[in-house]
């Protein structure tokens, strides 16, 4: 608080200044000129107005050691060791009103809907497939169709529990749907944390707002998972699986496991028996009926993936066919969101539900459609080209921000693989007030919110927001220089 | 012709082995021209195995064996009555044009596009190229020239080549063994955009000698419109006939592995397969 | 709880345990020596071939160090990696366990480790005797000190606690009859030298290295009687270190661990413990001298080991995968 006599300079000569530049971008809170507060940012705006640096800075600083000694950190592993780092977090929220959030909600319910419908047709009769709507080469060469698991029904008929899908904004300020992450979607943890940090670094903001609670979230999930149990057993037995303590995002597994109150387990804690999974206790064999697995498919099972793989479970893969256990989320739902598949999605969405979908697609080009492939070859430079199967911002060409020689690398490849790549026009997306060097400056960002597939689907209002801290830059990723900031769903409109 | 079949495989361990989880493709498949009879699994330690059908409509057997045990013995024993020469229909003649033009091609892409042991590199178009620089003709009449194409020049030669050599491994080395011809003729048919897959099986050798080691065998089948699968091996370069018993299908031998599994314990000392193939005179009697 | 998190609890809290009882059994007989600058090159290696003997480790330092004196042993016992019950291997394995249950343990216990890790890294024999090897001994058990208080202070009473206490006390209660074997079995005495000067400081060494010393003379007079310092170590029901103690801890976090909720106990484990227990419960010092301390203690020593034994396969058994019974192999044909 203040000391002493001398008046801190008032925040807002700093920060809301002339030279707060929202350039061509659509920026979350002030309107065009840089000026002009948006209505949802008004009561925010006053109070960074009246809130003089130093605060806001012992704030940021609370916030940040708050984080470290709670171990809010991912791993990267750039050498064998592996350093922990925090997750970066900007104190400036990003705030989307009642009315924005209830389009979004709809689209993404209906979205998963369509996607669970899609990934139990492609593992039965494979209709859509029959019926040309999505060419069948597509999936039988995806990386993540998983023959093994053809014909075989999941519990409730449902292939995706937990949905992270990534949204942006374009520079009118609609937003789109980037990608779905169907398999393992991580987040959530610091989705909770940041939420934490904020409430304690701005309580009187954040419950003048009115902010959708995130909190449930863990709830929600238990919730889901209890949901695939047998109905029969009395007290499911639900365990967290992780590949341990050298996963980079081994935090969030202990993090969920501790907000549910389950047991973690790695693969050498369970074993098979009959084909029913067991964790070898003090007290003996203990059944296991629902896991909420952060292993990928691969390495889930030596027996029926890769052989070499020391992370799994032998005979899990046969305990999930014979419905000894349930595995959430399905074996594979990789298949889906494949960054080709991506682009037939509004044709997913009409062919199960007979609905235009309320969320758009970012226009995409396949290279494996010919007069696509031409257009990208001829267009490399001003494109951004994505490899089908790499994560994390890996294995992309951002034409305009690339070299010739990249761009040349770039094209030869996707002549030699034209199954593997697609490319989009490159979005302006939106920019939000970030606190960088003392005063707030634009950065790119975008929204992943938490789908939940249980017995309703739920959206937790807000999720993460992630923004590129290096000026400039466009990629959000925590192991490309990536932070986070706390996303506001308000209960009204402002 | 009626067939038995006993396929005997002994892993012996260098000390204890346990807690074996196996998946087994043993049991021969049900088709036109093949009936599975019977089927027996015999497991040693003992197990109870379970089966499903896989993609490719295999039966694949599973089985888990907690204890402790210093070898397992796998002995599938089966009858098959495989239908006669003369009443098998002959394959008719397609057109590559109308094969490209075909519904059912497009659900067959994963037969003509690269897999694990057969990347479609150009090598492999290359030698199509040549081995029919003759003239193209119907799809049938192709994949018959290009097996024995691969007949004829390469060289069946045991313990060359090893389980993980590869399509283009094998064509630079224009030797190998039954698995390897399956796997080239497999891309030289698949560079020329003709699906065909793998089979697995056992081939009953009327000419063979008293102390011949009898193996499983490997050959291949392309798609033919109007027709289905149409079977050719290019180690005798010869069609499959009813001397041919077909086990397992895929698009290349990681599809069709007869055992495939893991355990706990001490490495493997030995491997041992036994298979014996013996014709049966009169009706086949379900045990 | 997963037997995997019981196996390193247990084992984070026996290496932590062992270190520190390596660290004392050192420093002790460093001081010992320096009090005695008169002995002659015969006793002197007698006495730190005695430790070595003490550890069970004989073997192997012969194969690595041609004599037994104050740099080698200290060496061997302190920084040798080669040697598992090193303090550096001990703290290293500590370390490892606890690593691997990161998210049990509160961040302060994890830091101890993780400081003594790197201060023992950081240190070799040559400065340790540089420095003065009281400062590097005094280092080692105030981590094990703050270690344990940590845990008591920072982990719940919960079925984990249960692990890391009876570790502790397996672990401590070898210590013991160890530290009291180098005396009575190894440093025996010749009649004239009974009751001298080099035999009483030998025992003071050995009640200092249990940190007895104080709490013997509390309980005694302050001259020491051989036989009244093994009784101490022994038979006290109140001195931490002592094996009656010890013992009296692993038979309540026994019964716990394994659920043993009669009166009479069910398990081997149990059984043996609660025997153990009655006899130091009942027994006399001399009945033990009559029997044979030695016999006694290496008994204790069996004893202990069948109950940790047990423990681990009823409770922890899990496939460690470094072992070559669990190596994990592909079968394919």
């Amino acid at each position: 608080m203040l000391r002493g006599h001398q008046q801190s300079k008032p925040f807002h000569v700093s920060l809301i200044s002339t030279s707060y530049d929202a350039g061509s971008f659509f920026d979350e809170m002030f309107e065009p000129d840089g000026k002009t507060v948006r209505p949802h940012y008004r009561r925010l705006a006053e109070r960074l107005t009246t809130l003089p640096a130093a605060d806001f800075n012992q704030r940021r600083a609370a916030v940040d050691l708050a984080f470290l000694r709670r171990g809010v950190t991912f791993t990267v592993y750039n050498d064998s060791e592996g350093t922990e780092r925090i997750f970066p977090f900007d104190l400036i929220p990003r705030i989307i009103p009642g009315r924005e959030w209830a389009k979004l909600e709809a689209g993404l319910i209906q979205r998963i809907t369509a996607l669970n419908l899609f990934l139990h047709d492609l593992y039965h009769g494979q209709k859509i497939l029959k019926d040309k709507i999505v060419p069948a080469a597509l999936i039988l060469g995806a990386k993540h169709f998983r023959r093994e698991f053809m014909n075989f029904n999941v519990p409730r008929d449902i292939y995706v529990h937990i949905c992270g899908t990534d949204l942006i904004r374009d520079h009118a300020g609609n937003y789109l749907v980037l990608e779905d992450n169907l398999r393992c979607p991580s987040g959530a943890s610091y989705m909770l944390e940041n939420r934490v940090a904020m409430r304690r670094a701005f309580p009187n903001l954040f419950s003048s707002y009115g902010v959708r609670p995130v909190e449930t979230y863990g709830d929600a999930l238990l919730k889901s998972l209890l949901y695939l149990a047998p109905d029969h057993t009395e007290k499911p037995n639900v365990v967290l699986l992780t590949p341990g303590v050298y996963n980079s995002a081994y935090f969030e597994h202990t993090f969920l496991a501790r907000q549910m109150g389950i047991p973690i387990v790695e693969g050498r804690d369970l074993v098979v028996r009959e084909s029913k999974v067991y964790m070898r206790t003090t007290a003996g064999l203990v059944q296991v009926d629902v896991i909420y697995r952060r292993i990928d498919d691969d390495f889930l099972d030596p027996t029926v993936f890769r052989a070499d793989s020391m992370l799994g479970v032998p005979g899990l893969v046969a305990a999930a066919r014979a419905g000894h256990v349930a595995l959430a989320n399905s074996i594979g739902t990789g298949v889906a969101d494949d960054k080709v598949i991506y682009a037939y999605v509004p044709k997913i969405i009409k062919y199960y539900l007979g609905e235009e979908p309320i969320l758009s697609n970012v226009n995409t080009y396949l290279a494996s459609e010919p007069l696509d492939r031409k257009y990208i070859l001829e267009n490399i430079s001003k494109l951004v080209v994505k490899s089908a199967n790499e994560a994390g911002g890996y294995g992309m060409l951002i034409g305009p921000a690339s070299t010739k020689a990249e761009c040349e690398s770039f094209r030869a490849q996707v002549a030699a693989n034209p199954r593997n790549f697609i490319a989009q026009d490159p979005i302006a997306l939106s920019r939000s007030p970030t606190y960088c060097d003392g005063e707030l400056q634009g950065r790119h960002i975008d929204l992943r919110p938490y789908i939940l597939y249980g017995k309703k689907i739920t959206v937790t209002p807000g999720g993460l927001t992630r923004v590129a801290l290096r000026k400039g830059s466009l990629v959000v990723n925590s192991s490309q220089g990536g932070g986070s900031k706390d996303t506001w769903v308000l209960q009204g409109d402002e | 012709m009626h067939l038995s079949i006993l396929h005997r495989t002994t892993f012996t361990y260098a000390g204890k082995a346990h807690d074996s989880f196996n998946e087994v493709r043993l049991r021969p498949i049900d088709d036109a021209f093949q009936k599975c009879v019977s089927f027996d699994l015999r497991l040693e330690p003992t197990a109870t195995p379970q089966d499903y059908s896989d993609f490719y409509g295999n039966t694949i057997h599973y089985f888990d064996i907690a204890e402790a045990h210093t070898k397992l013995i796998v002995e599938a024993q089966s009858l098959v009555e495989t239908t006669p020469n003369d009443d098998r229909p002959s394959v008719p003649s397609v057109s590559s044009t109308d094969l490209e033009r075909s519904a059912e091609r497009e659900m067959l892409a994963e037969f003509y596009t690269s897999s694990h042991y057969v990347p479609l590199e150009v090598d492999l178009w290359r030698e199509a190229q040549d081995a029919l620089c003759d003239g193209r003709a119907d799809v049938w009449n192709e994949v018959c020239r290009l097996g024995r194409h691969i007949y004829r020049t390469f060289a069946y030669k045991p313990k060359t080549t090893g389980v993980s050599t590869r399509a283009n491994d094998a064509l630079k080395l224009r030797m190998g063994v039954c698995q390897d011809f399956a796997h080239v003729h497999l891309g030289l048919c698949r560079s020329l955009g003709i699906p065909a897959r793998y089979v697995s099986g056992y081939f009953f050798n009327t000419t063979r000698r008293p102390r011949e080691i009898e193996a499983s065998h490997a050959w291949i089948e392309a798609y033919v419109p109007g027709y289905g699968w149409a079977a050719f091996d290019p180690t005798h370069d010869r069609p499959a006939d009813d001397r041919y018993v077909k086990v397992a299908v895929g698009r290349d031998y990681a599809d069709i592995r007869p055992i495939n599994g893991t355990y706990r314990g001490a490495p493997t000392r030995s491997l041992k397969v036994d298979v014996k193939v013996r014709q049966i005179n009169g009706r086949l009697v379900t045990a | 709880m997963l037997s995997r998190v019981a196996h390193s609890l247990y084992w984070m809290s026996r290496y932590i345990e062992r270190a520190e009882n390596i660290a004392r059994l050192l420093e002790v007989n460093l001081q010992f020596l320096l009090d005695f600058q008169g002995l002659n090159d015969a006793s002197l290696k007698d006495h730190w071939d005695s430790i070595i003997l003490s550890t069970g480790e004989e073997k192997l330092f012969a194969e690595h160090y041609k004599t037994a004196t104050s740099r080698t042993v200290t060496e061997f016992l302190a920084f040798d990696l080669r040697n598992p019950g090193s303090i550096l291997a001990c703290v290293f394995a500590a370390r490892e366990n606890a690593r691997m249950i990161r998210d049990q343990i509160s961040a302060e216990m994890w830091e101890t480790l993780n400081e003594l890790h790197l201060y023992l890294k950081s240190q070799n024999t040559t400065d340790v005797w540089a420095g003065g090897p009281h400062e590097f001994f005094a280092r080692i058990k105030q981590a094990s000190h703050l270690f344990q208080g940590l845990t008591g202070a920072t982990y719940s009473r919960s079925e984990g606690w249960e692990f890391i206490q009876f570790g502790k006390y397996i672990e401590r209660a070898d210590k013991t009859t160890r530290i009291l074997d180098v005396k009575y079995h190894i440093l025996l005495p010749s009649a004239s030298d009974i009751g001298g000067a080099v035999d009483t400081a030998q025992w003071q060494a050995v009640l200092r290295s249990a940190s007895a010393l104080e709490a013997y003379r509390r309980a005694h007079v302050s001259a020491i009687l051989p036989w009244k310092a093994a009784e101490f170590l022994i038979f006290s029901d109140s001195f931490p270190r002592s094996l009656h103690y010890c013992v009296a801890q692993i038979d309540d976090f026994l019964r716990r661990i394994l659920s043993e909720t009669g009166a009479r106990p069910k398990s081997d484990a149990a059984r043996a413990a609660r025997r153990l227990l009655a006899d130091l419960q009942s027994l006399s010092i001399a009945e033990i001298i009559d029997q044979g301390l030695h016999e006694f203690l290496q008994q204790v020593q069996t004893t202990l080991d069948i109950i940790g034994e047990e423990v681990v396969q009823t409770t922890m058994f899990y496939p460690a995968e470094s072992s070559a019974e669990e190596q994990q192999q592909q079968q394919q044909q």
